[in-house]
């Protein structure tokens, strides 16, 4: 039994060691991403992809809270480009979310009214 | 007296009293709009009076909003059309003046235009909603739905925030999505509206709208419910074709943003096309040179790296690229030219450039 173990033991380590190497080994030259090259204008890149990290799984804190399905969130997610993903992080609850023309607010049909005459809004159909 | 003061303080209020600041307030903020100058039509370059006067794409499909849905349906309808003649606004003979030659449309191809293949994918507005409808919001925020473009492999390219792109790439046969604010910033109404043609004579637009299959608006009325987003828009492409007149910063951000999700085998034919188009983006090259170097072609990749810096002799990441790549190549002499080019260039990748000198 102890032999066991220690031949269990032996072959994780093997495994695990392997494991971490392939990704080292395949960039060989090491170039730098365009990716991250397009983040040049920000900090240094890997503080900037741990944000990045943070800020996708913020997203889809945010997300789900607003009511998108859990099986969804995640490919919506990951369709974020870095720039998108930091943008709604930072500010998704002041982003305009568009919505269209259904439902008119009633309490300012008035202004609305005259301002569509006037050319400055387009809610109502009948004053073009 | 003091007492009797009080009491009027008290005294509950009756309502026309209530309402008279608020009229005065209406009347007032009204006045103000008349006075401010009403709607005006935006100002246009001469440039843009050389397109073709009218242009409409009628095949390009309607889906109508149901609900909050009008992200989906504006979605849905760019989704199901792609032009007919890839980029098909050929470019006028470089003689011509101007700085803007970009929306110069050739009689042949303005024939063309108004053709478009109708349906070639079966996405409807129904089946985009899981993607960007926010049920918290009621509606859908904009790199959501760029986001939801790629999910459906295109290029999505935000627009230069200027009418005149906006014309610009209707003429070049590009339908656009719009978002406007309908009403007014204090209640705001915020919509995506798909603009597929206009009227230069008329400075009318034609828009497939939230219910509306084709609704004319006035230039000026557009405009004034447009410059509410900033004047925010995009364009879709298949991969392989950057549309006319994409900005180089948004057409690289674009595709590389695309690259991300779909990996560079998918993306190497629009890096190409991108190089292509725009011969001077010299950060296209580069990235092109990357997704050649991962599809194992080293060769190519250093040509593109090298024609990276001959577009641009201060990107010093493709000079450290570049030097990186002949490094592995064992071409000690090249590499450390171009390394010296990059750890002499002032930003962040002069320390990388600098260890890889240390270690030739």
């Amino acid at each position: 039994m102890p032999y066991l173990r220690r031949y269990v033991a032996m072959l994780l380590i093997a495994v695990l060691a392997l494991g971490s190497l392939p990704v080292a080994a395949a960039q060989t030259a090491g170039l730098v991403s365009t990716q991250s090259a397009l983040q040049a204008d920000t900090a240094a890149s890997d503080r900037e992809r741990i944000n990045d990290v943070l800020a996708r799984a913020d997203v889809q804190d945010q997300l789900l809270a607003q009511g998108v399905s859990v099986d969804q969130v995640k490919d919506r997610v990951a369709a974020l480009s870095d720039a998108e993903a930091r943008e709604m992080a930072d500010r998704l609850d002041a982003m305009p979310a568009g919505a269209g023309v259904v439902g008119a607010l009633f309490a300012v049909f008035i202004i609305l009214l005259v301002t569509d005459i006037l050319g400055l809004t387009n809610v109502f159909p009948f004053t073009r | 007296m003091s007492s009797r003061l009080l009491a009027k303080r008290q005294a509950p209020r009756r309502p026309l009293q209530n309402a008279r600041p608020a009229g005065v307030l209406l009347c007032a903020t009204l006045l103000a709009l008349f006075l401010s100058g009403c709607a005006t039509s935006p100002a246009l370059k001469d440039s843009t009076y050389r397109l073709p006067e009218h242009v409409e794409l009628v095949n390009v499909p309607f889906f109508p909003q149901e609900k909050y849905q009008c992200g989906p349906a504006a979605l849905a309808t760019v989704l199901n059309y792609s032009p007919a003649t890839p980029s098909s606004a050929k470019r006028s003979p470089a003689g011509q003046a101007g700085t803007d030659r970009a929306w110069t449309v050739s009689p042949a191809a303005k024939a063309r235009l108004a053709r478009g293949s109708e349906r070639d994918t079966d996405i409807t507005a129904d089946s985009l909603v899981s993607q960007v409808f926010i049920p918290g919001r009621d509606g859908s925020v904009q790199p959501e739905m760029l986001a939801a473009a790629r999910r459906h492999r295109r290029l999505a390219f935000p627009i230069r925030p200027t009418f005149d792109a906006l014309l610009g790439h209707v003429a070049a046969g590009d339908p656009v999505v719009v978002m406007q604010n309908l009403s007014l910033p204090a209640f705001p109404m915020w919509h995506y509206a798909v603009v597929i043609g206009y009227d230069l004579a008329e400075e009318s637009l034609i828009l497939r709208s939230g219910e509306t299959r084709r609704q004319i608006t006035s230039f000026s009325r557009f405009d004034a419910t447009w410059a509410r987003s900033q004047r925010w828009g995009f364009v879709l492409a298949k991969p392989g074709r950057i549309p006319e007149g994409v900005t180089s910063r948004r057409a690289v951000d674009g595709v590389s943003a695309f690259e991300a999700l779909h990996g560079t085998r998918a993306a190497l034919s629009s890096w190409q096309a991108l190089t292509q188009a725009q011969p001077d983006n010299a950060m296209a090259h580069f990235a092109l040179g990357n997704a050649l170097y991962e599809q194992e072609k080293p060769e190519k990749a250093v040509q593109a790296f090298s024609r990276a810096v001959a577009a641009d002799d201060t990107l010093g990441v493709a000079w450290l690229n570049l030097g990186l790549l002949h490094a592995e190549q064992e071409q000690t002499a090249k590499a450390r030219r171009a390394l010296e080019k990059a750890a002499a260039l002032p930003g962040q990748w002069q320390p990388q450039a600098h260890r890889a000198l240390d270690t030739l």
